[in-house]
């Protein structure tokens, strides 16, 4: 049936446009090799080959945001045509090396740049052009829960409207012989909960002046930047003894097995979820970090590469339409476990937590966008840094992790 | 080893505190290496179901050889799904070549330098001594732009080429030190009966380098196949080593994580210098003894 729906949605795209006369080969460079990640680039694949574009694979893994490795072909002499990359420096680089592409114009053709929300845009821009091809969207604080654990400790996430009804209901979580909130407190991790945090608590303005592309120190002594180390606090006397150093995932399954009631962490969980044979709305429930200002929102793209040859341009345009149509999306976005980029995509096969997300999406005061769109990188790990220090250190108080924040802040930013 | 290889008669042990103490702290040293290596080869026989329960160290409720299977013939790179094999090949086509260039070109020189009267041969032993310290990061650029120039980036070739070219140093001190105890009177006469630089070479020098040709040839072969940098760097399209297919496999930001099957492929890339450490260790040790590494 996806099959159908994808050579449908080619034949539609062939329809519209002149079909290309000859396969194009296209280097596309990218990180992705778990099985939801590869069943999604298949459906990439699949769209992008019907209309004769021959996808030559390249997979390297760079979870560390450095992308050496992309840089080395660029060195080389042989840059792959489409790539992933989200750091705004590597796309400034390719423009001073003539290799920039700006997308504006063919997202335009299609009007799909219409459909993507606010924080979709704001990511995949760079200085003005549009650099990225967006692929899916993730939201980095989502409260995942077990709906049986829920039921067996008698609390309703759902009816909480702050992060004290939440913490209100912590003692009947555990009275019932449950761990109420799975951390895994690696840097990373800690450093998600602590800008998915700072959206929550402090704003989109606030938010900004921690993680904006020039941080406001007067910010940090706000009492919104306080309570955001205060929570981080409580949750860390929340947490269980297992939480050090454990990675997400087994951190999700320990509130798959039930162990946990829930853990608030990016929704790439539902992944994890999904791999164990598990529901959204059936045997576990997401809902936004309780009384959110405003969420996080982590933009999945790739960029394309400027100074080709006119076919091989004409068919990575191609190629940014073809990924960015709704139907594609879609498809996409499911079988990945992501939310789709755009607003009018169908709806039919979206489940319950991505719908949750679409609507999130809706409201565009109320999202921000993952620091690494805007913060020096520097900064960025200062940032992890003091937050996980605060995390692993409970003798350091609230002023202290201000102090360091704005001591780091001096020696890296002036 | 057999009582036959015993050299002087050895009087009978006794338990003694020393004794004990160095048994404690060995059978702790083993335990460093076999506690991890435990978990690694039961994770590999689990289902994921009994995985995501936890309990690192139980054994298998249910013994089962698919994440083996799976990491071999089926685990993703990608969206080439043919599993580990193809990055096997991929490493067996690179190792072959980088081996035999790497020690051939190493063993000559060294050989030349231990027993010839090479002009310069001071100076330029110092300078390899030190080539031998500078990490690979330091000159990678360069290393790129140079075989981008010489038109071989992104094969086999400049694979082999860099991985020539970086054992080159130390190979080359090992090899010379142990070439320097062949008494220069047996070079002596062999030129006298009219040999060649070449015919030394092979009729003599060569026929004596077993030990020492199996020490490099372990730490080569141990080196080119753990090798992930520089397959990762100057490989090109289809020419990855098995390494890189084993981080693709491993590395997941946020998609899901197979631990028993990332487990088989981390035990399947290691399986071919374990192999070589089993069958040569014995003459590993020989060679070490002979004289060569001691310098």
């Amino acid at each position: 049936m996806k099959f159908m729906k994808i050579t449908a949605s080619a034949a539609l795209l062939l329809g519209t446009s002149a079909p290309t006369a000859q396969a194009e080969d296209l280097v596309v460079y990218q990180t992705w090799s778990s099985p939801a990640e590869v069943a999604a680039l298949k459906v990439l694949n699949e769209a992008v080959s019907a209309e004769g574009i021959n996808w030559i694979d390249i997979t390297i893994p760079h979870n560390t945001g450095s992308s050496v490795s992309l840089l080395n072909l660029v060195v080389g002499g042989q840059p792959p045509n489409i790539f992933s990359e989200n750091n705004t420096g590597v796309f400034r680089d390719l423009t001073e090396m003539g290799l920039g592409r700006d997308l504006t114009e063919a997202f335009t053709e299609t009007g799909a740049i219409d459909h993507f929300s606010d924080a979709v845009l704001k990511a995949i821009t760079v200085d003005g052009e549009i650099r990225q091809m967006p692929l899916g969207v993730h939201i980095d604080g989502m409260v995942y829960y077990n709906m049986e654990v829920a039921a067996a400790a008698g609390v309703d996430p759902t009816s909480w409207t702050s992060l004290d009804d939440m913490m209100a209901d912590f003692d009947a979580v555990t009275a019932a012989g449950y761990v109420p909130l799975a951390v895994g407190a690696q840097q990373w991790q800690i450093g998600y909960l602590t800008h998915a945090l700072m959206g929550t608590l402090a704003g989109p303005e606030l938010y900004a002046g921690v993680y904006g592309e020039v941080p406001d120190p007067a910010a940090f002594d706000s009492a919104e930047v306080r309570s955001v180390f205060e929570w981080l606090r409580k949750f860390q006397q929340a947490a269980d003894d297992g939480s050090v150093n454990r990675d997400w995932n087994m951190t999700t399954n320990n509130v798959i097995s039930g162990q946990a009631l829930m853990q608030i962490h990016g929704d790439w969980m539902k992944g994890e979820w999904r791999a164990a044979g598990k529901e959204p709305g059936v045997d576990f429930g997401c809902i936004p970090i309780p009384g959110y200002k405003a969420v996080v929102v982590t933009v999945d793209g790739w960029g394309a590469l400027g100074g080709q040859p006119e076919a091989t341009d004409a068919a990575m345009m191609r190629f940014a339409q073809i990924v960015t149509d709704p139907t594609v999306n879609a498809d996409f976005a499911n079988v990945k476990g992501a939310t789709p980029v755009r607003n009018d995509v169908p709806t039919d096969g979206i489940d319950n937590c991505a719908q949750r997300v679409l609507e999130l999406l809706e409201d565009s005061s109320r999202q921000v966008n993952n620091p690494s769109v805007t913060v020096d990188s520097d900064w960025q790990n200062a940032i992890w840094e003091v937050a996980f220090n605060f995390w692993s250190d409970p003798d350091m108080s609230v002023d202290d992790a201000i102090a360091s924040l704005h001591s780091q802040h001096d020696i890296i930013l002036n | 080893m057999t009582d036959t290889n015993v050299m002087y008669p050895r009087k009978p042990k006794r338990i003694t505190g020393r004794s004990i103490a160095v048994l404690v702290f060995l059978s702790m040293a083993a335990m460093f290496f076999c506690v991890p290596l435990y978990v690694l080869i039961v994770t590999s026989f689990k289902e994921m179901d009994q995985i995501r329960e936890g309990a690192m160290f139980s054994l298998p409720t249910k013994w089962t050889l698919e994440a083996w299977h799976f990491a071999w013939f089926e685990a993703c790179s990608g969206l080439n799904c043919s599993g580990l094999r193809a990055g096997f090949w991929n490493s067996v086509v690179i190792l072959v070549p980088s081996l035999t260039a790497s020690i051939a070109l190493s063993m000559v020189t060294g050989y030349a330098l231990a027993l010839w009267d090479v002009k310069w041969a001071g100076p330029f032993l110092f300078v390899l001594f030190l080539c031998a310290f500078v990490p690979f990061q330091i000159i990678m650029y360069p290393l790129i732009r140079l075989t981008v120039t010489m038109g071989i980036y992104g094969s086999t070739t400049a694979i082999a080429f860099v991985h020539t070219v970086l054992a080159m140093p130390i190979l080359t001190l090992i090899f010379r030190n142990f070439y320097k105890d062949i008494p220069p009177e047996l070079i002596k006469a062999a030129i006298m009966d009219s040999g060649s630089f070449w015919r030394i070479f092979v009729e003599i020098i060569l026929p004596m380098s077993g030990n020492i040709l199996i020490v490099v040839l372990i730490l080569q072969i141990t080196s080119i196949w753990n090798d992930y940098l520089i397959g990762v760097t100057f490989g090109g399209l289809g020419t990855k080593p098995m390494t890189v297919h084993l981080a693709n496999m491993v590395t997941v930001s946020t998609g899901t994580v197979s631990y028993n099957v990332n487990m088989a492929a981390a035990l399947l890339t290691a399986i071919p210098p374990l192999v070589i450490y089993f069958v040569l260790g014995k003459f590993f040790v020989q060679g070490i003894a002979a004289g060569a590494i001691k310098g």
